[in-house]
C-alpha cells in the first residue's frame, strides 16, 4: 500500500462528509442574508429556504442602521473593543512573561488562580460589578466597559501567552542581557516584538469575544449613547419580541456578523497559531 | 524525549524549577522590582474587576436575599441545604453532564476527523474547508440560537419541511417539546458551534508531527488507520486532553446562554442546566442568594470534574523534541 | 380652562383615531385620518397644561423643582405616549429637571439601582423581571393607600372614582395604580368563521362543539404559547377556576396570597380537567409547547389554528402582520358552562412611586397628571391599548374586538377579575405544571401537588 494512500471509496465518503458540513456552516450565513431581505409575510408563507421576493428589501438594512442608531453603536463597539483589547493584552503579557521566565515563590499558585477563574460563572457577579463601577462613576461610560472587558481577557491571555513566551528561544534574552539591557528593556525591545504573533492571536480571539458580548454591556450601560453593537442588537431583539420584525432583526444580526467575519478571514492564520500556542506548550 | 505530562491547565506545574535562572549580572532586588511591576498591576486589576465582584456574589449564597431588595438576612448554609432537596438542581446537573459527555464525544470525533482529513488526506480545497469550518465560532451565540430555533420550528422549520419531502403526511415533530430527553436536541447546535476551535487546535498539532514519521511507517506498509492509531493519536493526545478539559469547562460555565435562547429551560424545566437555573433563580424569581449558591455549586463541580478528568486521562504522552 | 365636556369629546376622538391604527391596517387613507385628530389633540393638551400651570401658580404652593426620574419599560405599547406625557409634564413644570430611563430592557438595567437604594422616583411596572408583589415585599414601593383616598387629578376629579379597575391590595394596602387595562381571552378570526360556517363560541360546550367541526375541517382548533405558559393560564385556566368556583373570584386572590388551601379546592381540579379535555381531544396544536408568542400569533394569523388564548394587546402587537380581511373575534373566557357568566381576567400595567424616591412631591404630581382623561385618551391613541380610566367606547368606531371586550367588561353579567399578581415561584410552578399537563407528562392531581408544594414554600 502506498504511503498516505486512501481507499477511493473512503475518499468519496470523506469528501461527502466535508461538503455536507461545509454546507451546514455556510448555509446559515446565506440564510441570514436571504431572510434579512424578506418581510414577515414571506417569512411565514414560504419555505424557510426559499428566496426572498423581488424587489429585495434592502431597506431593512437602512432601517435598522438609522432607527437603532447602529452607526453610533458601531463606533462605540470599535472604541471599546480596541481599547479593552490593548489594555487586556498589556496586562496579560506582562504577567505571562514573568510567569514564563521568572518563576517566583507563589507563581504557580498565581497561575492556577488565573486559570481557575475561567471556571467561574461570571453572570453572578453582574450586580456587585455594577455597584463597584457605580461607586467609581464608571457606569454608562465606554471607559468602564473597557476596564471590565480588559479584566475578563486577563486569564485567557495569560493562559495562552505563558505558553508562547516559553516557546521563544532563551538565547536571545541572554544575548540582550550580556549587551547590558535591563529586564524592562529585554521585555519591551526583544520579547514583545518577538511575541507579536502570539499577541495578535490573543488579541483577535478577544476581539471576537468582546464584539459579541452583551450581557455585561446591558447592565453597565443603559444610556443608548454608549451602547455597543451587541447591546444594541439585544435591545432590538427585545423590542422585536413585541413588534415581530424578522427582516430587520436579521439585517441587524448580519451587520454585527460582517466585521468579525472580515477580521477572521484576514487573520485566520494567526488565530490558528494562537489557539495552538497556548495549548501545545 | 519522553516524559510524563501531568496534563494541562490546573495541575500543569511543569515549568516548576525547569528553567535555570538567567545569569544576569543584576541584584536580586532589581529582579524582584521587575517582577512586582509586571505582576502586581495585572493582579490588582484582576482582583478589583473579577475576583472582588465574584467573591461578593458568592458571599450572598449565605443570605436569603431577593436580589431586588436593599435588605438581606443571613441564613448560613440553608441555601445549600435547600439545593439538596431541589429536584431541578439535580436534573440540571444531569443535563449539564449529558451536554459535557455528548459534546466531548461529538466534538472530539468530528474535530479529529476533520483535522486529519484536512491535513493527512491532502484533499483539494483543504484550505477552503479549514477556513469556513471555523465560522460558527465567530458568530454570536444569539444568532446561533435564533437560527437553530428556526431549524427546529415544528410548523415552519427547516427540519420538518425537509423530512416532509420524504413522507406522505406533513411531519410535525415538536423537536423542542418532548416530555423528556428534550436536552438531546440542544446537543447538535452545541456541537455544530464548537467544532471549529478544536479542529484548528488539532490541525496545528498534526502539522507539528514530522513528516518523516509517516514516511517511515509508510515504507513499512502501514495504512492510514495504522498511522492514525500509532503515530497521530499518541502525538496529539496532549491537545485532545486540552480540548476535552476545555469543552467540559466551557459547557458547565457557558451552555446556559444557548439553553435560555432556545428553550428557556422548558418545557417544564426539562432542559434546564445549572447556569440557566442560576440565572432564572437569581434574576427572574427573586432568589439571588439561592442563585449564588448554584454558582458556588457550578464552581465546585467544575473543579471536581477537572480533577477527575485529569486522572482518567493520565497517560504517557510522547513529545517530539 | 378646558371644559370637561370638551375633554370627553376629545377622548372619543382619540379613540376613533386608534381604531384604524389597531385595525387591519393596510391603507394609507386611514393613516391620514389618524393624523388630523392627533394634531388637534396636541394643541388641546398644551392648553390643558397651560391652565394647569396657572392653576398651580395660583395655589402658590406647588411649584415643582429638583430632579425627577421616570422609569418606563418599552414593549408592545411603544414609548410614544411616554415621550409625549413627559414633554407635557415638563412644559407644565419648567423648573423640574426630568430624567427618562426607558427601554425594552430597562427593568434589568435599573435593578442594581433599586437594590442600592437609589431608585428612580416614578416607575411603570410592566414587562419581564418586574413584579409588583415582589417590589412590595422588598419594601421598594411607597404606600399610596392614604394618598389615593382623596387624591384628585389635575382636572379636579377624584382619581379613585375614575379608575375602571381598582388597584390591587397587598394586605389591605395600595402600592401601585393600574394605568393600562387589558383582558385575557380567546381570539378567533370572525371572517374565517363566517366563511366556514363555524359558530363563534359563547361557552365551554359551544367551544368544544365548534372545535370538533374545525378539527374535522382539517384545521387545528387551538394554539398557545408553550414557551411562556402564562398565556394559557391567564386566558383559560384562571377564568375556568373562577367559573368552577361559582364565579367567586376570592379563590384567585387566595391563590395569589399563596394560601395552600386555595389550590386544593375542587374548582382548581375542575378547571385543570378542562385543559385535559382539550388535550385529549387533540385540539391543542402540538407545536404549542416549544414556541414563543410571536410564532404562535403568526400561526394563528395564518389560519393554521383557529383559536388562540391571548390578551387584548394582540391585534395592535401584530398590526403589521394581520392579513387583509382578518377580523378579530374575542371573548374573555370560554370555560363557563352554557348560561354561565363570562369571566374576564384582567391584566393591568401599573405605576408606582419608589419608597426611596427623592422627589415624591413631583412623583405624586405626575400621578395626578397621568390619571386625567386627556392623558388617558392620549394613551389610547399613542399606544393602541385601553387605559384604566372609565369611558364609553361603544359609540366610537373602535375595532370590533375592543368593542366586544368593552361590552364584556361593562356588562353586569360578567365577572371581572381585577388584576392579580402571583408569587413569582408559585407562578412559575403553575406555568411549568400547565405545560407538563398539556403534553401529558403529569395528571391534574400532580399539578395540584406540585403547586401546593411551591405555595407552601412561598408562604413560609
Amino acid at each position: 500500500m502506498k504511503s498516505g494512500g486512501l481507499n477511493p471509496i473512503f475518499k468519496i465518503i470523506f469528501y461527502a462528509i466535508l461538503i455536507i458540513w461545509g454546507l451546514s456552516v455556510l448555509y446559515p450565513l446565506l440564510w441570514t442574508l436571504l431572510d434579512a431581505l424578506k418581510n414577515n409575510d414571506q417569512f411565514f408563507r414560504k419555505m424557510p429556504w426559499s428566496l426572498p421576493d423581488i424587489p429585495l428589501l434592502w431597506s431593512n438594512f437602512t432601517y435598522v442602521w438609522s432607527e437603532f442608531s447602529f452607526d453610533k453603536y458601531f463606533m462605540n463597539s470599535v472604541v471599546v473593543t480596541i481599547g479593552s483589547t490593548f489594555l487586556g493584552l498589556f496586562l496579560a503579557a506582562t504577567t505571562a512573561y514573568v510567569l514564563a521566565r521568572y518563576p517566583f515563590k507563589g507563581s504557580n499558585l498565581l497561575y492556577l488562580i488565573y486559570i481557575a477563574s475561567m471556571m467561574i460563572p461570571f453572570s453572578l457577579a453582574l450586580i456587585p460589578l455594577f455597584f463597584l463601577l457605580n461607586s467609581m462613576h464608571l457606569t454608562n461610560s465606554s471607559l468602564g466597559l473597557i476596564l471590565v472587558y480588559a479584566s475578563t481577557l486577563i486569564a485567557f491571555g495569560i493562559f495562552v501567552l505563558v505558553g508562547f513566551f516559553k516557546s521563544l528561544p532563551k538565547e536571545l534574552e541572554e544575548a540582550a542581557a550580556i549587551d547590558g539591557a535591563s529586564y524592562f528593556g529585554i521585555f519591551f525591545r526583544v520579547m514583545l516584538p518577538l511575541s507579536q504573533p502570539g499577541l495578535i492571536t490573543v488579541g483577535i480571539v478577544n476581539v471576537l469575544n468582546i464584539w459579541n458580548e452583551y450581557i455585561i454591556g446591558t447592565i453597565l450601560v443603559n444610556d443608548p449613547v454608549h451602547y455597543t453593537l451587541p447591546v444594541g442588537i439585544a435591545m432590538m431583539q427585545a423590542q422585536m419580541q413585541y413588534r415581530t420584525e424578522w427582516g430587520p432583526l436579521f439585517a441587524g444580526l448580519l451587520i454585527t456578523m460582517v466585521p468579525v467575519l472580515v477580521i477572521y478571514m484576514f487573520f485566520q492564520r494567526q488565530i490558528a497559531s494562537g489557539i495552538t500556542a497556548g495549548a501545545i506548550k | 524525549m519522553t516524559r510524563i505530562y501531568s496534563s494541562l491547565i490546573l495541575l500543569k506545574l511543569f515549568w516548576k524549577g525547569r528553567f535555570n535562572r538567567m545569569k544576569l549580572g543584576t541584584t536580586k532586588w532589581q529582579r524582584n522590582l521587575f517582577i512586582a511591576t509586571f505582576v502586581l498591576p495585572t493582579f490588582l486589576f484582576f482582583c478589583l474587576f473579577m475576583v472582588y465582584p465574584v467573591i461578593q456574589a458568592m458571599y450572598y449564597s449565605l443570605f436569603d436575599w431577593s436580589g431586588s431588595s436593599d435588605h438581606k438576612t443571613f441564613i448560613g448554609l440553608d441555601n445549600f441545604k435547600e439545593m439538596i432537596h431541589d429536584p431541578i438542581v439535580w436534573n440540571a446537573m444531569g443535563n449539564d453532564y449529558f451536554l459535557v459527555v455528548g459534546k466531548i464525544i461529538g466534538i472530539m470525533i468530528l474535530a479529529t476527523f476533520f483535522a486529519i482529513a484536512l491535513t493527512r488526506f491532502r484533499f483539494k480545497l483543504s484550505n477552503f474547508f479549514r477556513s469556513i469550518f471555523f465560522i460558527p465560532n465567530v458568530i454570536s451565540v444569539v444568532v446561533i440560537g435564533v437560527l437553530w430555533n428556526f431549524i427546529y420550528n415544528p410548523q415552519i422549520g427547516f427540519l420538518n419541511s425537509f423530512l416532509s419531502l420524504f413522507t406522505k403526511d406533513k411531519v410535525d415533530i415538536t423537536w423542542l417539546g418532548f416530555t423528556s430527553h428534550t436536552i438531546w436536541m440542544l446537543l447538535p447546535p452545541a456541537i455544530w458551534a464548537g467544532i471549529g476551535f478544536y479542529m484548528i487546535l488539532l490541525i496545528a498539532a498534526i502539522q507539528s508531527i514530522p513528516e518523516s514519521y509517516y514516511e517511515a511507517s509508510g515504507l513499512e506498509g502501514a495504512g492510514q488507520w495504522t498511522q492514525f492509531r500509532y503515530i497521530t493519536l499518541p502525538l496529539i493526545w496532549e491537545q485532545m486532553k486540552v480540548s476535552i478539559l476545555n469543552i467540559m469547562m466551557t459547557t458547565l460555565n457557558g451552555s446556559f446562554v444557548i439553553v435560555m435562547i432556545m428553550t428557556n429551560g422548558g418545557p417544564d424545566n426539562s432542559t434546564q442546566v445549572m447556569g440557566s437555573y442560576l440565572y432564572q433563580m437569581a434574576f427572574t424569581q427573586y432568589h439571588f442568594g439561592y442563585g449564588a449558591a448554584i454558582g458556588v455549586l457550578i464552581l465546585i463541580v467544575s473543579l471536581i470534574t477537572t480533577i477527575i478528568l485529569q486522572r482518567l486521562m493520565r497517560q504517557e504522552t510522547i513529545e517530539i523534541s | 380652562m378646558v371644559s370637561k365636556t370638551k375633554l370627553a369629546a376629545l377622548g372619543i376622538a382619540a379613540l376613533m383615531a386608534v381604531a384604524p391604527l389597531a385595525g387591519c391596517g393596510s391603507s394609507k387613507d386611514e393613516a391620514k385620518t389618524t393624523d388630523t385628530p392627533k394634531t388637534e389633540d396636541t394643541t388641546t393638551t398644551t392648553k390643558t397644561d397651560d391652565s394647569n400651570k396657572t392653576e398651580a401658580t395660583d395655589d402658590g404652593a406647588k411649584k415643582l423643582t429638583g430632579d425627577f426620574e421616570i422609569q418606563y419599560f418599552v414593549g408592545g405599547y411603544g414609548d410614544k405616549w411616554w415621550k409625549k406625557v413627559i414633554a407635557d409634564f415638563q412644559a407644565a413644570n419648567p423648573d423640574l429637571k426630568i430624567k427618562e430611563s426607558g427601554g425594552p430592557k430597562i427593568n434589568d438595567q435599573m435593578k442594581p439601582r433599586w437594590v442600592g437604594g437609589n431608585p428612580p422616583d416614578f416607575v411603570y411596572i410592566d414587562g419581564p423581571n418586574l413584579n409588583d408583589r415582589q417590589m412590595v415585599e422588598d419594601g421598594q414601593l411607597e404606600d399610596l393607600t392614604d394618598w389615593l383616598k382623596d387624591a384628585k387629578n389635575i382636572d379636579g376629579e377624584k382619581i379613585s372614582d375614575i379608575l375602571a379597575q381598582p388597584p390591587q391590595e397587598f394586605d389591605g394596602k395600595v402600592y401601585d395604580i393600574p394605568l393600562v387595562l387589558n383582558s385575557w381571552g380567546v381570539f378567533w378570526d370572525k371572517a374565517l368563521f363566517k366563511e366556514k360556517g363555524w359558530e363563534e363560541p359563547t361557552d365551554w360546550q359551544s367551544f368544544l362543539a365548534v372545535s370538533d367541526k374545525i378539527k374535522a375541517a382539517g384545521t387545528t382548533p387551538f394554539i398557545h404559547t408553550g414557551k411562556y405558559p402564562y398565556y394559557i393560564n391567564g386566558a383559560i385556566l384562571y377564568p375556568a377556576i373562577v367559573s368552577a368556583n361559582n364565579n367567586d373570584i376570592s379563590i384567585l386572590q387566595d391563590m395569589a396570597a399563596s394560601k395552600v388551601e386555595a389550590f386544593q379546592q375542587p374548582a382548581v381540579m375542575t378547571a385543570l380537567k378542562k385543559i385535559v379535555e382539550l388535550r385529549d381531544k387533540g385540539f391543542i396544536d402540538k407545536a404549542s409547547i416549544q414556541i414563543n408568542h410571536t410564532d404562535s400569533q403568526m400561526l394563528f394569523l395564518q389560519h393554521k389554528d383557529a383559536f388562540i388564548p391571548n390578551g387584548l394587546w394582540l391585534p395592535n402587537e401584530m398590526a403589521k402582520d394581520v392579513p387583509g380581511g382578518f377580523s378579530f373575534g374575542f371573548i374573555p373566557s370560554v370555560t363557563q358552562d352554557a348560561g354561565g357568566k363570562v369571566v374576564a381576567n384582567t391584566s393591568t400595567a401599573n405605576v408606582a412611586i419608589a419608597k426611596n424616591a427623592k422627589n415624591k412631591e413631583a412623583a405624586k404630581a405626575f400621578l395626578q397628571f397621568v390619571f386625567s382623561k386627556a392623558q388617558a385618551s392620549q394613551w389610547a391613541e399613542l399606544s393602541g391599548a385601553p387605559s384604566n380610566i372609565k369611558g364609553d367606547i361603544s359609540a366610537s368606531n373602535a375595532p370590533s374586538h375592543v368593542k366586544d371586550a368593552a361590552k364584556y367588561l361593562t356588562d353586569p353579567n360578567t365577572v371581572v377579575v381585577p388584576a392579580i399578581t402571583f408569587n413569582a415561584d408559585v407562578d412559575k410552578a403553575m406555568q411549568d405544571a400547565t405545560d407538563a399537563l398539556t403534553i401529558s407528562k403529569i395528571t391534574p392531581e400532580q399539578w395540584v401537588e406540585r403547586v401546593v408544594e411551591a405555595a407552601k414554600k412561598a408562604s413560609k
